[in-house]
């Protein structure tokens, strides 16, 4: 029964080859490889830029993990798979994020990714620098989470249990998490295991239990599992199915308390990622090609980024960037309170340069800004609220 | 007692009600208790350093769980990790 669930979570996970057609004939195409944790963002900004009316754009990506991305654009190794994209509204007006993606066939040498993503601090794969030839783009802030099975009874992992948990296994003896077959964690280039990994002091080649490669099959295992399973997920792939399990709260060294990504376990709003009060996170990194000057070699490529890292683009996107940001469970930049400088380092207060607070919580809870079209009597006017800064 | 030293000592009581344990044969642990937003007279109003970002007054839930792993040396510090 397992076999047959991971079968399906491989089926779901993988796009649909019947359609195949030549990823180069396809409208202005920017190659993307990122982590297989930004799956959501890829399909909702995907169907976004194949219908953006100032400049249509088709993003074509595969997904893979973060340090093989990373080594991908550093060294310029080409991607020869078969790639997904998105159809416009005119092409499958029925399509939606829920459904599969349409698969592309690279040109006969391959292609060299325009874009590549890692889903946490370049540093926290490799000491090597980025070549002079790669900028890198901080993103949408990343949350990452434990979660069990609905049938556990656990609410909570503390900093020293999810060091001898997952450093010692079931030698550790930490209740219930006694079965390193219930144990399901990605393997050593993926994010979610080195952001975890330096969050809980444990290196990513130490850890204990089953190392699987891709989200859906951590999703299979735990939805799989017994009342002893735990698995290790991206919030946004936790937040897709919330319903079959339940993330944990997490208590840092030294935190008093353990906190949700979100200010309940049933909540959406990041409220305690944004503010520091949850730790396991880290900043999606987006990286291209620039040329001798620094200029992007591709400036689709450069778009794409700046859209997704939530700067102002010419021609001005059709939609909402924000929108889709926070409906794929990232936050932007401009709404967190708290940032870091290496992977699992120590939070320090942050204030971005333009503040989208008011309009993020408008999305994913309530906002109590007052809301504006032109002026405020305090702060300043974005997106239709009164941000504070 | 405060609220949050009563949360605290509460899994205790229950451990404590479910007699002696071995070692062996590690149990379920209890559910953490839940804190829905209660004021917490240890937090911090206007945090600055990491440590007070993390401890800082929030409305969030707060889940405190009261853990002693039995591989923890007695001075309270982490053991290596085994190769």
């Amino acid at each position: 029964m397992r076999r047959l669930g991971f079968l399906i979570a491989l089926a779901i996970a993988l796009p649909h080859r019947a359609q195949a057609a030549p990823c180069d004939t396809l409208p202005n195409p920017v190659y993307l490889q990122v982590g297989d944790t930004q799956l959501n963002l890829m399909k909702r900004l995907g169907r976004a830029l194949r219908d953006n009316t100032p400049k249509p754009i088709t993003l074509v990506f595969i997904t893979s993990g973060s340090c093989t991305n990373i080594q991908a654009i550093y060294t310029r190794v080409p991607i020869t798979t078969n790639l997904q994209y998105i159809p416009s509204l005119t092409e499958d007006p029925a399509w939606t994020p829920a459904s599969a993606t349409l698969s592309c066939t690279p040109p006969a040498t391959g292609v060299v990714p325009d874009v590549a993503n890692s889903a946490l601090f370049n540093s926290a794969c490799t000491t090597e620098v980025a070549p002079a030839t790669v900028h890198l783009t901080q993103g949408p802030a990343q949350a990452y989470v434990m979660a069990v099975p609905t049938v556990s009874s656990q609410t909570a992992i503390t900093f020293e249990e999810a060091y001898f948990v997952f450093g010692f296994g079931a030698a550790a003896m930490i209740a219930p998490w006694i079965d390193e077959a219930q144990m399901f964690v990605r393997t050593v280039t993926k994010s979610t295991l080195l952001a975890w990994a330096a969050n809980i002091s444990v290196p990513g080649d130490k850890w204990k239990g089953i190392k699987l490669d891709g989200s859906p099959m951590v999703v299979s295992g735990i939805n799989g599992g017994t009342a002893a399973a735990i698995g290790i997920l991206g919030a946004e792939v936790y937040d897709a199915n919330r319903a079959t399990m339940k993330a944990l709260a997490y208590r840092a060294k030294g935190q008093y308390a353990a906190y949700y990504p979100d200010s309940s376990s049933s909540s959406r709003d990041k409220k305690n990622v944004r503010d520091g009060h949850y730790t396991v996170w880290s900043p999606t990194i987006w990286m291209d090609t620039v040329d001798g000057s620094g200029a992007p070699v591709k400036s689709d490529a450069r778009y794409v980024i700046d859209l997704i890292a939530g700067r102002t683009v010419t021609p001005a996107q059709s939609f909402g960037m924000i929108d889709i940001v926070a409906a794929v469970g990232l936050v932007p930049d401009c709404a967190m309170k708290v940032n870091r400088s290496f992977e699992g380092g120590p939070l320090t207060l942050y204030r971005p340069s333009e503040s989208c607070t008011c309009k993020y919580e408008s999305l994913v809870d309530t906002s109590s800004c007052a809301t504006c079209t032109t002026s405020c009597t305090t702060g300043t006017c974005r997106n239709g609220f009164c941000e504070d800064h | 007692m405060t609220l949050r030293s009563f949360l605290t000592v509460l899994p205790l009581v229950f451990a404590a009600a479910c007699g002696s344990d071995s070692g062996d044969t590690p149990k379920d642990a209890p559910p953490a208790p839940i804190d829905a937003g209660a004021p917490d007279a240890s937090c911090f109003t206007d945090p600055h350093t990491y440590s007070e970002i993390i401890n800082a007054c929030t409305s969030a839930v707060k889940v405190y769980k009261d853990s002693h792993p039995a591989l923890l040396k007695p001075d309270g510090t982490l053991p290596a990790l085994p190769p």
